[in-house]
């Protein structure tokens, strides 16, 4: 079944037609070469004036010119059908994984508000379940922001909103915000700041950043992993390196990880939701403040470490 | 609490497996939660329990991968799979992978809970005793409730999970009629899904197997619009 579908794949269609085209030219060229005497004597009772002794040069051109737009036709014809098929195949794994990603929160709000409902429950137990559910709304109008933000992630439309901003402390608010959830996954988080710089930065989008890269290392992480976070200076750069002991990559996959839409698809990561787009918008973020972010991990499995990097005068104002 | 039922929740989404853990408990189950397929087929393993409710998407070994090894070694364990994948294929791939019922998330509380009570239900009642023994013979051909294998007119074969309900329901009563009604809410749990022509399509299933002329059934035999018969 797999063979007979690799057969109609449309690469193998393609050099289908091509072969068969260039079959069907030989054939013709073969049979006009065998009766072309025939041809030419038949030809010369009816018109004895189509047989001049010069060539027709121009009209041969054209032929040629012809038979190369067709092709050349045929082959934009198929990139772009290609490319559309693919582009169709990417959207339609893009609904699948953000109305999964929307639901799983989505039913966590809604059977706790059912068990308020429903069941006779303590004042204790009511805090902790609207306590969790805060946490899945907030885990929704992440998603909601990284999708909206795809839509205009072009750097040259994205507009920051900069403002002063200490380095540190805003480091440790957003690990503090993340608290409930290192907890849930018996995640031990190290918040190691060598300094405490005042950067201009747009608050909004950094923190967008740094929720992806905490949300990606709890999420491809096993319960009770580790997570560190390293503020320190390299060169003209703040650095920020986020060390999980995850799942880690292949070199293969470490550029591609920035891409739209783009998952690592292997045995790993095949049950672990996602959208494909934190990550992209992360990097068109700090691309923006001037800054870079890189991911370096030794192989799969063995974890993996982001980086951003703030340029420590960014040109920006306030 | 003698007779609590014992239920594996199997969910990688934190916040979701400890509200159904805190739910089900109130409703006097005892509820023991993983949040991978590998811990559950490990669990199941080495404790006895009553039902599984099973995420697909799940880390290691995914859901439909752990029903169908909890198939290969007992056909009738009870399977309630709870998933945000919610298209027709993914209903039919859950069932096919051996669940017994598919529940798509978001779901409402009321809903799953009379669902776990309909699956453990139809489960006490297929536990019962059918014969002195878990294998029934009749004419020449036999059937093994326990793990589904069964040797019909043309040789052995494994039944699913519904075929094999739905036979030892017939033989549990055999000689009498057993209504369509009956047989869809002890087999399929009166699934709004399910039309009465499943059961239909069913009993021709089984004839196949057990049946020399299909056509002029010796054992399963048809009382029109009151139900079936399994004549010893």
């Amino acid at each position: 079944m797999n063979k007979l579908r690799a057969l109609f794949h449309p690469i193998m269609v393609f050099i289908g037609v091509q072969i068969a085209w260039i079959v069907l030219m030989v054939v013709w060229i073969n049979w006009y070469l065998e009766n072309n005497l025939s041809i030419k004597e038949f030809a010369q009772e009816l018109r004895p004036d189509l047989f001049t002794a010069e060539v027709e040069w121009l009209i041969l051109f054209e032929g040629c010119f012809l038979m190369l737009l067709i092709l050349s036709g045929v082959y934009v014809i198929f990139v772009y059908w290609n490319k559309q098929n693919r582009l169709n195949q990417m959207q339609s794994n893009f609904v699948a994984s953000v109305s999964h990603e929307l639901k799983s929160p989505l039913a966590s709000i809604q059977l706790y508000l059912e068990t308020l409902k429903y069941q006779d429950v303590s004042k204790e137990d009511s805090k902790d379940f609207i306590e969790t559910m805060l946490s899945d709304t907030a885990r929704l109008s992440g998603l909601i922001e990284n999708i909206l933000q795809s839509s205009k992630a072009d750097p040259k439309s994205m507009e920051l909103q900069t403002q002063k901003i200490d380095l540190g402390q805003f480091l440790s608010e957003v690990v503090n915000d993340h608290k409930r959830q290192f907890e849930e996954k018996n995640c031990e988080v190290k918040l190691q700041l060598e300094a405490s710089p005042v950067l201009i930065l747009d608050k909004k989008a950094l923190q967008m950043v740094f929720n992806n890269l905490i949300g990606n290392a709890l999420r491809y992480s096993p319960v009770g992993s580790s997570l560190k976070i390293h503020l320190h200076r390299t060169g003209r750069f703040w650095d920020i390196d986020f060390m999980d002991k995850g799942i880690g990559f292949e070199k293969k996959d470490m550029k591609k990880v920035f891409k739209k839409f783009y998952r690592v698809q292997n045995k790993d990561t095949q049950n672990i939701e996602g959208a494909g787009l934190g990550l992209f918008i992360s990097h068109e973020i700090v691309k923006n403040h001037k800054g870079r972010l890189k991911v370096m991990s030794p192989g799969r499995g063995q974890g993996s470490v982001f980086t951003v990097s703030l340029p420590i005068s960014r040109g920006l104002t306030v | 609490m003698v007779d609590a039922k014992k239920i594996l929740v199997v969910e990688d989404e934190s916040h979701l497996a400890k509200g159904l853990q805190f739910n089900l408990e109130r409703e006097g189950y005892i509820v023991s939660l993983v949040d991978n397929g590998e811990s559950a087929i490990e669990l199941l393993g080495k404790q006895p329990f009553d039902l599984m409710i099973l995420d697909i998407m799940l880390p290691k070994v995914n859901g439909i991968e752990v029903a169908k090894r909890v198939r290969n070694k007992d056909i009738r364990f009870p399977i309630l799979m709870l998933s945000a994948k919610s298209s027709d294929e993914d209903r039919e791939l859950g069932l096919e992978a051996g669940a017994d019922d598919y529940l798509t998330k978001p779901f409402h509380l009321p809903e799953l809970l009379l669902r776990v009570k309909g699956i453990l239900r139809r489960w006490e009642w297929y536990k019962e005793p059918v014969h002195d023994q878990e294998v029934f013979h009749f004419g020449g051909m036999w059937i093994n409730f326990v793990n589904g294998r069964a040797k019909g007119s043309s040789g052995e074969f494994y039944l699913t999970a519904k075929e094999a309900l739905l036979m030892r329901l017939l033989v549990s009563q055999k000689d009498n009629i057993v209504r369509r009604e009956e047989l869809l809410e002890k087999v399929w749990g009166y699934d709004p899904q399910t039309e009465t022509r499943t059961v239909d399509n069913f009993v021709a299933r089984l004839r196949k197997y057990f049946e020399k002329k299909p056509q002029s059934p010796r054992y399963i035999i048809t009382h029109r619009e009151k139900g079936y018969e399994f004549k010893s």
